[in-house]
């Protein structure tokens, strides 16, 4: 009560104050000329607003077609930026692999790939591959004209598809250099660049994914693969393989039966650990290809799958290295796994995880034979890209008419769809489905060997494939591109120019 | 005794050492070098900018050899490391005072005789069996 009465009176004295009363008057002045304000905005104008609104239509329901769509589009495009991720694995995989005077050449060689894979695929190469032609190649919508806006009847935004394919085929094109590195002219790279990106991939791949092609049409049982081990691996593989044999072996290679081994790695760190950002990729190689999130049993399947075969074809290497050396050997587990990832692409879906065990298991051994296949060949291939690529491709492919397992169809916009199931040799679904697998893995493997061959051999006869032999012993970082990729490693007095009599002669 | 020590092409190596152990020589010191001779300026290229490297990458090989040893040495190294471009590198020969073993204290001459591990285990394993 004192309390209120001290108030009270200060009040009554500071009213006599002129000053404080003139504040006070201005101060409810203000508040009821924004009061003002506020209610004749209310009266005026957001009342009848909500009236109006209240009084029109209810907004109508969302298509649920419209809802399918978005969700997959979002699917597929979070898969395509996955997948372009593993271009950082590629190349921190093979310049891991590799020796450091050729480290910025692997690097370079990764982006321009990728930005000719770009323009190539935007204006002819998903025109080859995706829209209707013929069996053997596409022959509509060059620069992506005409097109509708998703794609055939995956309800998929047309462009979100390309970027997802678009990613495919860069990966193809990134293999391709892994077994060319450390002594490819790099003219000669960005013309078998173009010859890969925009004619061989797109044109044998239209074969197994195109609308028509004549494998995915094929009758009795049509040819599957389901996210790439032959249209992405294989073909990659086997360019690369027609790439080491037109560039013949690095200068110093010496071979197995010639008493040598392979050149030592520069860093295994970025090369593991390249790996295992392709491994990370591949969660967007695979499940994305349902091109379907509402598949969801599918999309689980395929990343189980994925998962399984890439650790079982790990786990088989490794003992495998060590059964045969006696140490646990780092670069061999590596492109063990990796082998088993590019054998479970093509049959990832149709398999269930026994079989997916058994694919990984095969991944990692034929990647064993595959190295020493080259090695007594004496066929000088970097980072083994033909052996993890081409023979687990080819195994993976093979693998389906083996282990499908009878119970898993093809993935839909809104599901599963289970009318026509793949069965292998092992779930009771005889030769028929190994058959198929085994035509179509013949076919794409021998056709991209003899075009990639020719591909070669014509970069070969313009003189820009190798670089010559002191440019190859200084190293291509230097040869090529001016610059070394750890400077600080070497005494190099680059700072001066004024001791130097060319610097001089230069300047002059 | 002499010290031979001689700079050469980092990719003559496998070639060099290889002759160097034929020649008889298996006590060798590699170094990773830099340096500075006749042959032409590297260019490089930081962000566009063009720059000379005015130093080449290089190895130098170092080996103490007894008297008899030195001009089988010299020959092996200059018929294995030469290919006949300016920047071979060099071979340079120095009298050396003193030699020590440092695991047995031998000197000189028998301190630089060559020994094996497995020869070592095999002596060693001969005077256990005696004793």
């Amino acid at each position: 009560m004192s309390k209120l009465r001290s108030i009270g009176a200060r009040l009554r004295t500071n009213w006599k104050d002129p000053l404080i009363r003139r504040h006070v008057g201005l101060l409810f002045l203000g508040k009821a000329i924004g009061l003002g304000i506020v209610l004749t905005l209310i009266t005026r104008w957001f009342l009848p607003a909500m009236l109006g609104a209240q009084a029109a239509t209810p907004a109508p329901a969302l298509d649920p077609m419209a809802t399918v769509n978005a969700i997959n589009t979002v699917w597929t495009l979070v898969a395509a930026f996955l997948v372009f991720g593993m271009q950082v694995g590629f190349v921190l995989l093979e310049a891991g692999f590799a020796r450091s005077r050729e480290s910025v050449n692997i690097l370079v060689e990764g982006i321009a790939d990728t930005c000719i894979c770009g323009v190539t695929f935007w204006l002819w190469g998903f025109a080859f591959m995706f829209e209707p032609g013929n069996g053997f190649i596409g022959l509509h919508g060059f620069a992506l004209q005409g097109l509708a806006a998703t794609y055939g009847t995956t309800g998929v935004a047309l462009l979100a598809f390309w970027v997802f394919q678009f990613a495919f085929a860069d990966t193809c094109s990134t293999i391709t250099s892994g077994a060319m590195i450390g002594r490819c002219g790099f003219i000669g790279d960005l013309l078998y660049s173009v010859g890969v990106t925009g004619f061989i991939y797109p044109i044998i791949g239209h074969w197994a994914w195109g609308p028509d092609g004549w494998l995915a049409t094929m009758g009795p049982i049509a040819f599957h693969d389901f996210a790439g081990s032959t249209v992405v691996h294989t073909i990659g593989g086997a360019i690369s393989l027609a790439g080491a044999i037109a560039l013949g072996p690095r200068l110093g290679r010496v071979f197995k039966r010639d008493g040598g081994g392979p050149m030592p790695a520069h860093d295994l760190i970025i090369g593991a650990a390249g790996g295992l950002i392709l491994w990370f990729g591949w969660y967007g190689f695979n499940p994305g290809s349902t091109l379907s999130a509402l598949d969801t049993a599918g999309i689980g399947r395929v990343s189980f799958n994925t998962t399984l075969a890439a650790c079982s074809a790990g786990l088989t290497s490794l003992i495998y290295s060590y059964v045969r050396t006696k140490k646990w050997d780092l670069a061999l587990t590596t492109n063990g796994f990796l082998a088993g990832l590019v054998a479970i692409t093509c049959p990832c879906y149709w398999v269930d995880p026994v079989g997916a065990f058994f694919i990984g298991i095969g991944g990692g051994l034929v990647v064993v034979w595959g190295i020493d296949a080259l090695e007594y060949l004496r066929i000088d291939d970097p980072i083994g890209a033909v052996p993890v690529h081409m023979v687990g491709g080819i195994w993976g492919t093979l693998s389906l008419g083996l282990f499908a397992a009878g119970k898993y169809g093809a993935p839909t916009p809104t599901g599963a769809d289970v009318s026509t199931v793949v069965s292998g040799l092992f779930y009771g679904g005889g030769l028929g489905v190994l058959k198929a697998q085994l035509i179509g893995s013949v076919a794409v493997t021998a056709a991209t060997f003899v075009a990639a061959m020719g591909l070669m051999y014509a970069v070969k006869a313009t003189g820009t494939l190798r670089v010559s032999p002191e440019g190859e012993l200084e190293g291509l970082d230097l040869a090529e591109h001016g610059s070394s990729a750890y400077p600080e490693y070497m005494i190099s007095g680059s700072e001066s120019v004024i001791l130097s009599v060319s610097a001089k002669d230069e300047a002059a | 005794m002499k010290l031979i020590s001689c700079v050469i092409r980092p990719d003559r190596l496998p070639a060099v050492k290889e002759a160097l152990f034929r020649a008889g020589v298996t006590g060798i010191t590699i170094t990773r070098a830099s340096g500075h001779g006749g042959e032409r300026d590297t260019v490089t290229v930081r962000r566009g900018t063009k720059l000379l490297l005015q130093f080449h990458e290089k190895v130098k090989i170092e080996m103490a050899c007894s008297e008899p040893f030195v001009e089988a040495t010299i020959n092996a190294i200059v018929d294995s490391a030469r290919t006949g471009m300016v920047g071979d590198g060099k071979i340079f020969v120095q009298q050396l005072d003193r030699v020590v073993r440092i695991r047995t204290g031998e000197r000189d001459n028998a301190a630089l005789t060559p020994v094996t591990v497995d020869a070592v285990q095999k002596h060693s394993l001969q005077l256990a069996e005696k004793n």
